[in-house]
């Protein structure tokens, strides 16, 4: 179990109301993992939505030919493992804790039951992911538009 | 009105139970469109979300005035205008009918109203939008990676790779 007034530090959740946060601590763990641990590996199914206290992860990923891309440095407040909430997902990247990491996590088959029970708890978080994802295609979106137009020659 | 089985044939609605369809169904049109038509333009107001039963629809976006670039041809079963269900906002792309299809609409204001009254259909409504969401992201992620593998010259370009993360 985790406190609500943890899961408010957390960014995803900072605008959630008490009782949904309390809902959801309630089905929270918060555990330690090493430096060099392993949380889950790219193409692996994701099971857990993993939300740094404090420590530092990377998430890496694996090009076709091999080569290792670090893609992102999470500090903590942030979250990473959104697609557990949604099931039949795998991820694209894997995270190993780049230091002793603090972490709070939730179960996606826990979290999707809690939504089953309170249809308004999913419709809010689902929300707020899309929100994300319509952000994140539009920054891709123009990302891509304007790699283009600088490389034409890839078109 | 449409039938329930047509919209058990649009991906995102397949796993929803009969009796949040049956609702559905009730608020839904199915019309045929024309070769050429324009579902949604560019920096207009997205007031519907459009389901594909059959023929292509192409998702359009303007490299230059005189280049438009295809982001994606909409098959059967697939869906878009899927901001017109959550917040109103204006297309950053133009849909337009490669081929006469048919379609189902579902007005957005009407669609929005509804979810406000029953929760159990705006929760399973966002969770077909989200993993429709997050299949194309994963595309769209699968490939940034495999252009960067092919042209590694373009990294130094990318200033912000994490956003292919999806962290929070």
């Amino acid at each position: 179990m985790v406190e609500k007034d943890d899961l408010k530090k957390i960014n995803f959740f900072k605008d959630l109301s008490d009782p949904i946060l309390e809902k959801m601590g309630a089905i929270a763990q918060l555990e330690i993992f090493d430096e060099e641990n392993i949380l889950f590996r790219q193409n692996q199914e994701q099971t857990l939505l993993y939300m740094l206290v404090s420590g530092k992860v990377f998430l890496n990923c694996r090009s076709a030919s091999g080569e290792s891309l670090t893609l992102d440095e999470v500090s903590p407040g942030r979250t990473f493992g959104v697609s557990a909430l949604m099931g039949e997902s795998s991820s694209t990247f894997t995270a190993i804790c780049a230091e002793t990491s603090k972490i709070i996590t939730l179960s996606g088959e826990q979290m999707r039951l809690l939504f089953e029970e309170d249809f308004q708890v999913g419709r809010t978080l689902m929300l707020k992911v899309i929100d994300l994802f319509n952000e994140r295609m539009e920054m891709h979106t123009r990302q891509f538009l304007h790699s283009l137009a600088r490389h034409p020659d890839i078109i | 009105m449409v039938k329930i089985e047509d919209l058990k044939r649009i991906n995102l609605l397949k796993d929803l139970p009969d009796h949040l369809l049956k609702i559905i169904a009730n608020e839904a049109q199915l019309s045929i469109f024309g070769a050429q038509t324009h579902l949604i333009t560019v920096n207009e107001p997205v007031n519907t979300f459009f389901m594909l039963i059959m023929g292509q629809v192409a998702i359009k976006r303007e490299l230059t005035p005189r280049i438009d670039v295809i982001l994606e041809n909409i098959q059967s079963g697939s869906s878009f205008g899927s901001s017109a269900l959550i917040k109103e906002s204006t297309a950053n792309y133009t849909a337009i009918c490669q081929e006469s299809s048919e379609v189902i609409t579902l007005s957005g204001e009407r669609t929005k109203q509804m979810m406000k009254e029953n929760h159990e259909l705006a929760y399973r409504m966002m969770l077909g939008v989200a993993k429709q969401y997050k299949k194309h992201l994963d595309m769209r992620a699968q490939m940034i990676m495999k252009t960067l593998d092919k042209n590694p010259e373009l990294k130094k370009d990318i200033k912000d790779i994490e956003n292919l993360t999806l962290v929070i």
